[in-house]
């Protein structure tokens, strides 16, 4: 008989089915073992996380100096580790401020240049592929799955800038790609 | 015996489970900016250089700690490095058309007092620091050289400092 043949999970779906479909009681049918593979959504093997790992540090200025910090200072830039699927492209888009804030209010204006972003399997700063931060961009994660982002940019002072502590938010945005 | 061949429900059931099970497809990350901002430099010319009446032929001194010794005060970020440099360092006090020949010294102290002043070259410019509550002051001196037909007058010149982080 066809519900009988098979293994006892051919068993347990008959039960199942006559559940699901009581007019399947009492007749015989034929339920198929649920084998084969699962088409799992890419993503869900793996979810896309992103990490800070240091600010990005301008230190010491001065009113009216200008003060830049390159994507490939490894003690001063930004870094920001991404990790998921290896080798799945994943956009990268950062929300920059304009101006760093500090005492009562006063605003350091910031700037970022088109080589201020950059990308690299992790603990490779100095072997960087540059871009834009102000766009997005499409990076690839390694073999493990991972790359580090790296961020350089421009502090601005005014020459009537107040002195003290400045500080502003960097975001990072990562999707994977289609 | 009725063999009857059923789709299985639960299967489609099982399947519309899995494609509503989802995970982000994105994330994100923040780190700061940060920077401290140092007080801005101010240099003042607080005493003239005052040699006083001079004779032709004899030279007079004024020694860094003479009562007509010149000083410049110095304001800024307590204890920031600063590069002392005069741009403008005359050699003839001038009336006219007649120079007066004159040559300078220099010293730096954090407080006002010249008696522990370092001195430095004028020429060569000097590297210190401010002090703890950030002020420097820059003293002057120097000799002039009257020849013995120098024409009487008032003779000056301009010393100007530049002081920068």
């Amino acid at each position: 008989m066809w519900s009988r043949t098979g293994s006892a999970l051919a068993g347990v779906d008959s039960g199942l089915c006559r559940r699901a479909l009581p007019w399947a009681a009492g007749r015989f049918t034929l339920c198929l073992s649920l084998l084969g593979i699962l088409c799992v959504p890419l993503a869900a093997q793996r979810p896309l996380t992103a990490q800070g790992v240091r600010s990005l540090v301008f230190g010491v200025v001065f009113p009216g100096l200008p003060k830049s910090i390159l994507r490939t200072d490894a003690l001063n830039s930004g870094q920001i580790d991404v990790s998921g699927v290896k080798f799945s492209p994943v956009q990268l888009q950062f929300a920059l401020p304009a101006v760093m804030t500090g005492p009562a209010g006063a605003t350091l204006p910031l700037s970022f240049g088109a080589n201020d972003g950059g990308w690299s399997p992790p603990q490779q700063i100095g072997s960087q592929i540059g871009f834009d931060p102000r766009g997005a961009f499409v990076a690839t994660l390694d073999q493990n799955g991972k790359v580090s982002v790296y961020l350089g940019g421009t502090a601005n002072p005014l020459p009537s800038q107040r002195a003290g502590s400045y500080t502003g938010t960097v975001t990072l945005t990562v999707t994977y790609l289609p | 015996m009725n063999k009857v061949l059923q789709p299985s429900m639960a299967l489609i059931a099982l399947v519309a489970g899995i494609a509503t099970t989802a995970v982000a497809q994105s994330n994100s990350a923040s780190i700061t900016a940060t920077a401290v901002v140092q007080q801005p430099i101010n240099v003042v010319g607080a005493a003239n250089l005052a040699f006083g009446n001079v004779f032709p032929g004899v030279n007079a001194t004024v020694p860094l700690t003479g009562a007509g010794a010149g000083r410049f005060d110095v304001t800024g970020q307590a204890s920031a490095p600063v590069n002392l440099a005069f741009t403008a360092l005359p050699t003839d006090l001038v009336l006219l058309s007649n120079n007066l020949p004159v040559s300078f010294t220099a010293g730096y102290n954090g407080t006002n007092s010249a008696a522990g002043a370092t001195s430095f070259a004028p020429g060569g410019g000097a590297a210190t620091s401010l002090s703890g509550t950030g002020a420097l002051f820059v003293f002057l001196g120097g000799t002039v050289t009257p020849a013995v037909n120098q024409v009487a007058g008032t003779y000056t010149g301009t010393v100007t400092l530049q002081v920068t982080y």
